[in-house]
């Protein structure tokens, strides 16, 4: 049987970790292609419900990437999507959805050999966690 | 107990202090929210756990102290509220949706049986006027259980729960803090239409974590719901997480703002704290 290739979905903000993203493809760096980017304006854009939805909808894995603390593009953005996951990342442990599968971190527009790194490491991890069981509870 | 809030109410309706007095109104045995404005209909005044009086209505969803402090802007209302009462009524005002300085909210205490009946943490308000203080519910056996659990079982747990629901929105009705006109659980993308159960988690997630830093458990969504999701277990430990983190307490302290509604730099957050796992 073929190894468990993980799905993962990833939100990048505009101003940073898209940047990044981009960077990480124009300096070759590579990275496994279990990724699929959606690019929101800021990080502060993607609600807790985004990733319960992403994880009831088929991906194994959901990444929040946003800019450093202090660089957010809109000030404050990325305050709040840390508070958020916070809160998140508890529910999911009570619901039995373990909170690794959802992980925040801070890429920055100049960081793209750390982008790779994020993402070849969280899909390290994916594959080691295996299938998210909560795809199977979708009616 | 009940003679001494009818006492005051009257005290306060006929020394000008209040324009009205809401509260419970019994009527042929049944128990329905009610505005008294003359002294003498007070003799119907009671108290009961079945309603908290800050709630939404539906499907109009406006918050019915809200709705009346903007009809008549020149009033004051005196309320006769429980602990959880008094700590939603500060949520609210917080939150914009009623004016505390035209409320004169009069603190009763529930009784331990009460207390124990809503599995209440805080069964008395900050401000307590009638009544004596009794010691609040501490150990919840559902919250032990759900903590024992490994992953996969909580898991299993949830959608034993979950599939139950019959998607009546019955927990947000009854929830003082849900007051939005436009409700995320009735959005296509997040509850489709025609699905039952509705999609788990999410329906009742979305509810878990809107609420999770205001809430002040007072239980109503649990007694609400027909099919009996315990859904207090979460939210009274998301209560305790808030705390952990934020080191906030809902209802607490109407100067103080939330937690999710401020930066880091307003209300910091603790970074080591023990994982729900």
């Amino acid at each position: 049987m073929a190894e468990f290739e993980p799905k993962i979905l990833a939100f990048c903000c505009n101003w940073c970790s898209y940047a990044g993203a981009d960077l990480a493809g124009v300096s070759r760096f590579q990275y496994p292609p279990n990724i699929r980017i959606i690019r929101v304006m800021c990080s502060g854009r993607v609600e807790p419900e985004f990733v319960v939805k992403a994880l009831s909808s088929g991906a194994d894995g959901v990444l929040v990437l946003g800019c450093h603390i202090g660089d957010c593009h809109y000030i404050h953005g990325n305050h709040r999507t840390k508070k958020r996951m916070a809160i998140l990342e508890k529910i999911l442990s009570y619901l039995g959805i373990d909170p690794r599968r959802m992980r925040l971190e801070w890429v920055s527009a100049a960081e793209g050999g750390r982008f790779a790194e994020v993402v070849t490491e969280f899909t390290e991890e994916m594959k080691g966690l295996g299938p998210n069981p909560l795809k199977e509870v979708r009616v | 107990m009940i003679e001494d809030v009818r006492d005051l109410a009257r005290k306060w309706l006929e020394g000008k202090e209040v324009d009205a007095i809401f509260g419970l109104k019994e009527h042929d045995g049944y128990i329905a929210p009610y505005l008294f404005t003359a002294a003498s209909e007070l003799d119907n005044l009671t108290i009961s756990t079945e309603y908290r009086l800050c709630y939404t209505c539906r499907p109009i969803k406006e918050n019915i102290l809200a709705l009346m402090q903007r009809r008549e802007p020149n009033t004051k209302i005196g309320i006769v509220a429980r602990g959880c009462e008094e700590r939603a009524l500060i949520e609210l005002a917080k939150r914009g949706q009623v004016d505390l300085d035209r409320l004169k909210i009069m603190g009763i205490a529930c009784t331990q049986e009460e207390a124990k009946e809503c599995k209440c943490e805080r069964p008395y308000p900050s401000n307590l006027v009638i009544g004596e203080r009794v010691k609040g519910v501490s150990e919840d056996e559902d919250i032990n259980a759900l903590l024992n659990k490994s992953l996969p079982e909580r898991l299993e747990f949830w959608r034993h729960e979950l599939n139950k629901c019959i998607k009546c929105y019955g927990c947000r009705n009854a929830c003082p803090m849900c007051f939005c006109k436009d409700c995320k659980m009735e959005q296509e993308v997040f509850s489709e239409t025609g699905w039952l159960p509705p999609e788990i988690p999410m329906f009742h997630f979305i509810r878990w974590y809107h609420i999770s830093e205001r809430c002040i458990g007072c239980g109503q969504c649990e007694k609400a719901c027909p099919v009996d999701i315990p859904l207090l277990t979460i939210f009274k430990l998301l209560r305790r997480d808030v705390k952990d983190l934020f080191d906030y307490e809902a209802g607490m302290d109407v100067e103080q703002e939330a937690p999710l509604l401020t930066t880091l730099d307003e209300m910091p957050m603790k970074e080591e704290v023990p994982s729900g796992v």
